[in-house]
């Protein structure tokens, strides 16, 4: 099952990193947060009942309903397709892919350094080294602040990933630190991506070069 | 008591929010100040004692924390003119009062957390603070440099998450590795060294949002640009401290590791190319704020060779950096007063300010000497025990290129200030009124704090870094 869902997750991402339309990137989100859930109920579900409900917070309300449904608000439906950066079309998807084979051969070339659950853990890695990798792509190759949000979203979904790679290390305290802390970077983000909108009436970050030396 | 002062952090915060009265608004940080001095009281004698799980308090935490209650008793002075002299809105004032008590919280928590997973938590949390501080002005230029720095800097704190997770996946191999920093200390040469650099060069890049350094740097320029001046003294002083205390924590738990030289390469490279970009743009910028932005990314790649020697070089780090924040801080201070009487910040426009507005010219002409570590400022202790470092690790092709690039700095820094507090070059219209000699009179004490340290060399601050470094390898 495990197997599955990260090969989805990764399928997933290959996906984004296509995407033309803005609101295709919001169902996208809310399969990855569920595919997270999935993978994050496998992991822990031995762990105790205030971690999973904790995991259940953080994966499903979180992000696979939260933040979709607020990236679809704040963008009011109105943002239907997004502005292209130097990569274009099918060329995104063939570096998205490349982007995962690398992650793999990371991940084979690093399983014997992981000497704990070395299997599943690298099975975590490459997923989460792609997702970051991505994300980071995404950033670069697109110029609207949509698509900005949405890559940091990719980066944190592979952060979580990684974190599934550790268990249960993390005590609560830190884990519903680092949750607050996220929640509330996007939402902040959505606050000013909302004020950029309204003042440049332009969503696309060539606008945002007035700062030069 | 620690988690007393952080449930108080979060209500005066809110309270402070909804504060629309503008004294009720300053009264409340002023208080929140003084609470952070009471903190500081309490700490104080328990120097080298684990609070409680998570926090501690060590005599690194507690020189920056000397440093951070003063710039921010400092800064919140200079506010209180800056509002007057704006006219700005309550629920504008009451936003930034509420985004200064958060962001000084979370820089309290940087510093005194003993945690890795905290310390993160706090580093992204003055991201959030500082969002708030930066937006301040509410105009065109703010709104990009508010959303490049939480952008930039989100993404950057993301990558030294996945840091700790990778420090966390090297705990792994061990059995009851927690992320404190003493446990992982006394087991770092058990931890596996791959996972360990991973962790430190995704830690620097991450942080370097904070520090000023490549490859994040230019969001942090942009944000002390707009920022008022007060906000830019306090990126280019505690948060940089706080980005730097961050990076330490890292280093003094690996420095037992077989990893240690590489992390001193590191952060050696990391400082040369920051230091290289740094004397670049200082040659071209006519804005104040961003030459004072640069100089900033100067002193923090000056910081990162000098720690990078190890030895007497770590030594020099902290001592300039405690300095800097001082000189730099009152830089800041002073360009905003010089905004006031001249309406602009840029170069060309100003000039005669010695002529103008004698106690601000005399706090800028003694900024620029201090900055450029000429006698008697402190700074230039520092410097030179940089470079005796330097050379005594027979590093002689790194130390003149520093020397060279530093040569540059100055000269760019000498150009623009020396115009602007000499040179008759002023065209516009003057408000003299926007002179304060009471704000300058606090910016020169900054200064004088600076050449005291210079001249004497007191016994407790010496004392206090060589606790502080005690720990680190010879």
């Amino acid at each position: 099952m495990i197997n599955f869902l990260v090969i989805v997750f990764i399928i997933s991402l290959i996906y984004v990193s296509k995407v033309e339309m803005v609101k295709s990137y919001f169902g996208l989100l809310a399969l990855q947060g569920v595919l997270l859930f999935g993978l994050a109920y496998y992991e822990l579900k031995a762990g105790s009942v205030i971690q999973l409900l904790f995991i259940l917070m953080e994966t499903l309300v979180f992000k696979a309903f939260f933040v979709p449904l607020f990236l679809r608000r704040i963008t009011k439906n109105k943002i239907h397709r997004h502005a292209h950066g130097p990569v274009k079309g099918y060329y995104s998807v063939l570096i998205a892919t490349l982007i995962v084979v690398m992650s793999f051969l990371i991940g084979y070339f690093l399983h014997d350094e992981l000497k704990t659950n070395a299997d599943l853990q690298v099975k975590y890695f490459t997923a989460a080294t792609a997702s970051i990798f991505v994300g980071l792509f995404i950033a670069i190759n697109n110029r609207d602040l949509v698509t900005h949000l949405i890559s940091y979203i990719v980066i944190e979904n592979g952060i979580f990933l990684l974190s599934l790679a550790l268990g249960s290390d993390m005590p609560m305290f830190v884990n519903a630190a680092i949750l607050l802390d996220i929640f509330t970077s996007v939402l902040v983000m959505g606050v000013f991506f909302n004020r950029v909108k309204d003042y440049f009436q332009n969503l696309d970050t060539t606008q945002l070069s007035q700062l030069k030396d | 008591m620690i988690y007393l002062f952080f449930s108080l952090t979060a209500i005066l915060a809110f309270v402070t929010y909804f504060a629309r009265n503008r004294n009720v608004s300053h009264v409340l940080v002023f208080i929140y100040l003084l609470t952070t001095i009471g903190l500081g009281f309490y700490l104080a004698p328990r120097v080298g004692e684990q609070l409680n799980e998570f926090f501690f308090c060590d005599a690194i935490g507690m020189i920056f924390y000397i440093i951070l209650v003063i710039v921010s008793l400092v800064s919140a002075i200079h506010y209180i003119e800056f509002v007057k002299d704006r006219n700005v809105k309550p629920a504008v004032q009451a936003m930034h009062n509420a985004g200064t008590i958060f962001f000084t919280g979370s820089i309290v928590g940087v510093l005194l957390t003993s945690h890795f997973g905290t310390l993160w938590a706090f580093t992204e949390a003055t991201t959030l603070g500082a969002t708030v501080l930066i937006y301040h002005n509410r105009n065109s230029e703010s709104l990009e440099a508010t959303w490049k720095y939480l952008f930039i800097s989100s993404i950057g704190i993301a990558l030294a998450f996945a840091g700790v997770l990778f420090l966390g996946l090297a705990g792994q191999q061990v059995k009851n590795v927690d992320f404190t920093f003493s446990t992982i200390k006394h087991l770092s040469d058990q931890l596996n060294p791959l996972w360990l650099k991973a962790c430190f060069l995704l830690v620097v890049t991450g942080f370097s949002v904070k520090m000023g350094l490549i490859p994040l740097f230019n969001v942090d320029i942009d944000a002390k640009d707009v920022s008022p001046s007060q906000v830019g003294a306090s990126l280019s002083s505690v948060l940089m401290n706080a980005g730097f205390v961050a990076i330490y924590r890292f280093y003094e738990a690996f420095s037992t590791t077989s990893i240690l030289p590489w992390m001193n390469k590191l952060l050696m490279i990391t400082g040369l190319i920051s230091l290289f970009f740094a004397a670049a743009y200082m040659l071209k910028v006519r804005n104040v704020k961003r030459l004072f932005a640069y100089s900033s990314m100067e002193h923090a790649s000056l910081v990162m060779i000098a720690f990078s020697c190890g030895g007497l070089g770590y030594f020099a780090a902290i001592l300039h950096l405690i300095m800097h924040s001082l000189v730099k801080s009152s830089l800041f201070f002073q360009v905003s007063q010089m905004h006031r009487i001249f309406n602009s910040k840029i170069d060309e426009n100003i000039g005669s300010y010695l002529r103008i507005n004698p106690l601000g010219g005399v706090v800028m002409l003694l900024g620029f000497l201090s900055i450029i570590a000429m006698p008697p400022s402190g700074m230039l202790i520092s410097e030179l025990l940089m470079f005796q470092t330097l050379i005594a690790k027979s590093y002689w092709w790194i130390a003149i290129i520093v020397l060279l690039l530093v040569l540059v700095v100055i000269y760019g820094l000498a150009v623009r200030m020396l115009g602007i507090v000499f040179l008759k070059k002023h065209g516009g219209t003057i408000n003299l009124k926007g002179a304060s000699p009471f704000e300058s009179i606090i910016q020169l004490s900054l200064i004088l704090i600076v050449f005291y340290i210079g001249l004497f060399r007191p016994e407790f601050i010496v004392q206090g870094i060589n606790l502080a470094i005690k720990s680190l390898p010879v």
